[in-house]
């Protein structure tokens, strides 16, 4: 699989994975998949509810899922992944990440530093561990 | 009973068919989610736990309200309704990981950090350079996290040495700590806590020579190559150079060298420039025919680099003056066009143990070598112990006799730039006893090896200097 994202969705993401440092950040992808590569059209920010452990931990609120659910019916899209970041941790899924995944969706993973983002991953589910998938 | 529609995330498609909206008939959310999985089953157990109650791990609205909010299972729908299924959105950062290595990687106090580096260990700072700006450690390498890898060698080439990484709080420097273990280096371990344990401790602390903002951007491309990098910059920042001469090969050298960065740069020249200069000597212009020349290469090099400082010496070199010119400088770029400022340049170095960097052209040719007797590691030749004395003065003509083409003091005077760099630098391997031959008609360089002459009369191991001469004399006698 591939995940396809284009410069201006990445400066997006970096923007936003900058300005919440040090705390997580997280939101949705949206696109459409055919033929093993996921084209990401929109991306969304969304509200971490994890206020307590958001230095490291995650979670989606699902008002701004629904949001962005809407918007993607609404352009013909569909959700098809998440992406979160790692606050001066590597861009790999933790376990944490795996015990939350789903199926089916791109998790793109962006490690961020003081300085800004210092790299930027995707991984997809594949029964019980993450599988590193293209980003171009 | 009502129509409702249930919406499917594509996490969960692959039990609907591939349905992403199912249409069933329910008064409630529970009665819906049941009608849901009596058609696909394999929903059952991703929605509802063995008891019939709501997974933690999905949310289900109706519109836009959590079920939760509402009365849960019990909610009642209405025709039309539109029942969205969420899966929830979580996740983490590499805690476990971080874990992992803990148990792995030896940690210690700032204290004992400092004592073993006292004993030989190297401090590494992997935090990125705004940090560091900040203040570290004294003595502590400042590598960065980004080319740590690549850049650890250099710093510390043998596996055996012990190495202690810090980051800002002991999180960083685990990971990078992992890598160098990786990497094959045997004592590796990682300061707990951090620069903010260590300053907190009250251990020295030193703000590091940092370059601003408009540094940052204008050397750039030196900042990129771990060979210069910021610490290199600086480097360049606070070193002083001398050119002998704004001529030919002065005139490109000190234009790169003040692009560069290289903080002070003397110049040495008594001369007006002359129309004829043109055709090489590119600091001036034809609009300052007539004007000093120390004067247009100043106008020509702070309108490069406005943060070089450019210190002019309007006087014809000679023995009485060179010491007190020289001394300040800690490297001299010869670009001389006669043979009696080439030996007094040659013996001020020797003396005041600089070295030389040395260039030379003639019409189509020319040469580049440093002289450095006084090199710390490996020494090399003085001009003399290659030419104990000037060639007659038909052997050697001066540009203004034989011609030169306008670019060879080009090709050669950044060959002398380059060489300054890297001596400033210390980064590669200075021409100290090689001499670089340039032939543009063939378009070859070829090398010489030089030696160095044991018993020179001004750089033989032990002798004491044997003074200036009158040079105008020493080469014109050779003449006779």
């Amino acid at each position: 699989m591939a995940l396809e994202l284009d410069g201006a969705l990445r400066e997006r993401l970096r923007h936003w994975a900058q300005q919440g440092y040090p705390w997580e950040c997280c939101g949705l992808l949206l696109g459409r998949g055919a033929e093993g590569v996921v084209r990401v059209v929109e991306v969304t920010s969304a509200r971490n509810l994890n206020t307590e452990r958001a230095q490291d931990r995650f979670e989606l609120d699902p008002q701004d899922f629904l949001r962005a659910d809407t918007l993607a019916r609404e352009r013909g899209l569909e959700i098809v992944g998440v992406w979160h970041t790692h606050p001066d941790h590597p861009a790999v899924p933790s376990a944490t990440d795996l015990e939350s995944a789903w199926e089916g969706w791109s998790y793109l993973i962006l490690s961020v530093a003081a300085q800004g983002v210092q790299a930027m991953r995707s991984w997809r589910l594949a029964g019980r561990e993450f599988v590193e998938e293209h980003v171009s | 009973m009502s129509t409702v529609h249930v919406r499917i995330p594509m996490p969960l498609r692959g039990c609907t068919g591939g349905a992403d909206e199912v249409e069933v008939q329910a008064a409630t959310v529970g009665e819906a989610l049941h009608a849901l999985v009596g058609r696909h089953a394999s929903l059952s157990p991703r929605l509802l736990s063995p008891e019939g109650t709501l997974r933690p791990f999905v949310n289900v609205f109706v519109g836009d309200r959590d079920v939760r909010a509402l009365r849960g299972l019990d909610t009642p729908l209405s025709e039309g309704d539109v029942l969205a299924v969420i899966p929830a959105v979580a996740g983490g950062s590499a805690q476990e990981v971080l874990a992992e290595l803990k148990a792995r990687i030896p940690e210690i106090a700032p204290r004992e950090a400092l004592a073993q580096q006292a004993r030989g260990a190297l401090l590494v700072d992997v935090r990125e350079p705004d940090e560091i700006a900040q203040g570290t450690a004294p003595g502590a390498l400042r590598l960065g996290r980004s080319f740590l890898e690549l850049r650890i060698e250099r710093a510390a080439p043998d596996p055996r040495q012990p190495l202690i990484l810090m980051c800002g709080s002991g999180a960083r420097s685990l990971f990078a700590a992992a890598d160098l273990a990786r990497l094959g280096y045997a004592s590796v371990c990682s300061l707990a806590g951090g620069f903010t344990r260590w300053k907190g401790e009250g251990l020295p602390v030193e703000v590091p020579p940092t370059l601003d903002a408009a540094a940052r951007e204008r050397y750039s491309r030196h900042l990129l190559m771990p060979e210069v990098g910021e610490a290199g910059q600086v480097k360049l920042q606070a070193s002083k150079v001398l050119l002998v001469g704004a001529g030919g090969l002065g005139s490109p050298a000190a234009y790169y060298l003040a692009a560069a960065g290289v903080g002070t740069l003397g110049i040495v020249d008594h001369d007006v420039v002359d129309r004829s200069n043109l055709q090489r000597q590119i600091l001036h212009n034809d609009a300052r025919v007539g004007t000093s020349k120390v004067a247009s290469a100043r106008q020509t090099l702070e309108a490069l680099n406005p943060t070089v400082k450019v210190v002019g010496h309007e006087e014809h070199l000679s023995s009485a003056n060179v010491e007190r010119i020289f001394g300040g400088y800690q490297l001299v770029v010869d670009g001389c066009d006669n043979f009696a400022t080439r030996y007094l340049v040659n013996d001020a170095c020797v003396r005041l143990k600089l070295p030389n960097v040395h260039g030379s052209v003639y019409r189509f040719e020319g040469q580049v070598s440093v002289f450095w007797p006084a090199r710390p590691q490996r020494p090399g030749p003085c001009y003399r112990c290659l030419y104990p004395e000037p060639p007659p003065p038909e052997y050697a003509p001066s540009c203004a006799e034989a011609g030169v083409l306008g670019v060879l003091p080009g090709v050669i005077g950044l060959l002398q730039a380059t060489e300054a760099l890297k001596i400033l630098l210390g980064v590669g391997e200075p021409l100290v006893g090689r001499l670089l031959y340039f032939d543009a008609l063939r378009a070859s360089f070829s090398t010489l090896q030089l030696q160095r002459d044991p018993d020179c009369r001004y750089c033989g191991e032990g002798r004491a200097f044997p003074g200036y001469v009158d040079y105008e004399r020493f080469c014109a006698s050779a003449a006779a």
